[in-house]
């Protein structure tokens, strides 16, 4: 049998395990996620949960892999970037395991990842990649043995800026999800900022223009929330879209993969698919499962970095919270 | 469009633009035309191309106004959202960069950055400043183009990261060669300024740094 690999995802509100082997076959993935009943994500609050629950998941994980704790052959964790307290919890609890177990250990970086997990469930091999999530936004391709940061956000995220306008109208969280649904109820579009500076965005200007909106004495007169959400999609996904299609121009990519939890909105992806077809590229979309945070994607980069690499010494499993993806040399690929 | 003036071959097909070869009243000319983008919907993408085909006419306008070598413009079509301007016989910086001499270099950058030194006296922010977008000329004349991400601004930050925009450019394209280019760069930046206003465009200058440490994710001891 192929060697396992056991990764522990703790970067944000996902305390996720997963459980992959060394030829890349998904054995299992538990996830843990943490919602708030108000507000946002409160670190502390959020590394509370997930220390109250940690062993039930790596418990389930395996017994859903069918696996006991002595078949695992490496660790890998998210070691960067994240919220410094949920990212401290998720080294510890690796630390743990690899020291009494006795096995490697690797830290590997959260952007990364959830590029490499596309790479192998879409069986893509070179992609542009467009990540976008609560806490991402950015456009990326390998080149220079690097993950190049081709353009990204100057302020909000995308997922972040939608959460957080759900947040302002009352939805609960993920508002994501919300947002889209009422968005397919209308095609009103009202104008709002549109902010596209070279290859970089900024949605902060948006997400006050949004919520203005609402404010307002004509809402629910000359327009309604759905106009607004719809409104909020189009212009947020098409500056997305500029931004990827001028990279792809730009990198001459044959292929452009969407991941990151926003990748499962239907319009983001239509609107991708369609410049990639006018390139000539394949377009996919990560399937949800391994598209959000999950711990199967930090167990793969594991594994490659492995691999290449070798085991982290312990002293080199410290966290980075605030490391740039563009920062770390991709060992495993030419 | 009447027989005097006339599309002919496609040059580039660009993410934003395609640019196409004519003729118009006899000169040689380029059409560049804002394509509609099908995935946006139709009003924003209308809105769009539009307000950045008129923007960027004006623009170039006033940049030769002030006596900056760009592309003369001979006719703006709004409902096609195209624009028609000079052909500039030349090569882009980028594609011979390699060949030049630290002598070429230094006159090519020098002069780009009083390019952009007028353009930022006048209040106007460039925002694609890239090798891509300079052109030398078989006369050695060095031309600025492409101002379809042109704004209009007199703050410090909008110049700052007009100019954090063309050293990232050429750190990332150009490597070894970025140190000198980008020193000669804001050399002749500063020479432009230095009649009236030294403080200011040192203010500009030193304003850089300060949009570096504010990327994300940079590391706390690199922070202002």
């Amino acid at each position: 049998m192929s060697k396992i690999a056991l990764g522990i995802e703790s970067t944000a509100h996902t305390f996720g395990v997963g459980i992959i082997d060394f030829k890349g076959q998904t054995h299992s993935i538990v996830n843990d996620i943490y919602t708030p009943e108000t507000g946002g994500l409160h670190p502390a609050m959020v590394k509370e949960q997930h220390l109250t629950n940690f062993q039930d998941v790596i418990a389930k994980a395996l017994d859903k892999a069918n696996l006991s704790i002595k078949d695992i052959d490496l660790i890998a964790f998210s070691q960067s970037p994240g919220l410094g307290p949920v990212l401290k919890l998720g080294a510890l609890v690796s630390r743990l395991l690899s020291q009494t177990l006795n096995i490697p250990i690797v830290g590997v970086n959260h952007c990364v990842a959830h590029i490499e997990i596309g790479r192998l469930t879409c069986n893509i091999e070179d992609p542009l990649t467009l990540y976008v999530s609560g806490g991402n936004t950015i456009v990326s391709a390998f080149e220079s043995s690097r993950y190049q940061i081709f353009g990204e956000t100057l302020d909000l995220a995308i997922g972040n800026m939608i959460d957080s306008f759900a947040r302002e109208i009352g939805l609960s969280h993920p508002g994501g999800p919300k947002i889209e649904k009422l968005a397919q109820k209308s095609n009103n579009y009202l104008e709002l900022p549109y902010v596209v500076k070279g290859m970089d965005l900024s949605f902060s200007g948006l997400f006050t223009a949004a919520k203005k909106l609402i404010e307002s004495e004509d809402y629910e007169k000359k327009y309604n929330l759905n106009d607004i959400a719809n409104s909020l999609q189009e212009t947020a996904f098409a500056m997305l879209t500029e931004v990827t299609e001028r990279a792809l121009a730009h990198t001459e990519k044959k292929g452009v993969l969407l991941t990151g939890g926003v990748a499962a909105n239907k319009r983001l992806q239509e609107m991708i698919r369609y410049i990639s077809k006018e390139h000539k590229a394949r377009f996919e979309a990560v399937p949800l499962r391994y598209a959000g945070d999950n711990g199967a994607m930090i167990a793969w980069t594991g594994v490659l970095k492995y691999k290449s690499q070798g085991s982290d010494l312990i002293e080199e499993t410290i966290i980075m919270p605030k490391e740039r993806m563009d920062q770390i040399p991709i060992t495993w690929r030419k | 469009m009447n027989y005097l003036c006339k599309k002919e071959e496609i040059i580039k097909k660009g993410a934003e633009a395609n640019l196409y070869l004519g003729t118009w009243f006899g000169n040689k000319v380029i059409f560049k035309c804002r394509i509609p983008k099908k995935y946006r919907i139709k009003e924003l993408d209308q809105n769009l191309r539009t307000f950045r085909t008129i923007n960027e006419a004006r623009a170039l306008i006033k940049a030769k106004e002030h006596g900056i070598s760009v592309p003369q413009i001979y006719e703006i079509d709004t409902l096609n959202s195209t624009i028609i301007m000079g052909y500039i016989r030349g090569q882009k910086l980028k594609e011979i960069i390699k060949n030049l001499n630290q002598n070429e270099k230094e006159r090519i950058f020098e002069t780009v950055g009083q390019y952009i030194a007028k353009l930022h006296q006048n209040g106007q922010i460039h925002g694609d400043i890239t090798t891509s977008n300079i052109i030398l000329t078989s006369n050695n004349q060095v031309f600025l183009i492409d101002f379809g991400l042109h704004e209009y601004s007199d703050s410090i930050e909008d110049k700052s990261v007009d100019l954090h925009l063309f050293k990232r450019v050429l750190m990332s394209s150009h490597g070894e060669n970025y140190e000198f280019c980008f020193k000669c760069f804001l050399n002749g930046y500063r020479n432009e300024y230095l009649n009236d206003s030294e403080e200011l465009c040192q203010l500009i200058i030193n304003n850089i740094k300060n949009i570096e440490t504010r990327g994300r994710y940079i590391k706390k001891e690199n922070r202002v």
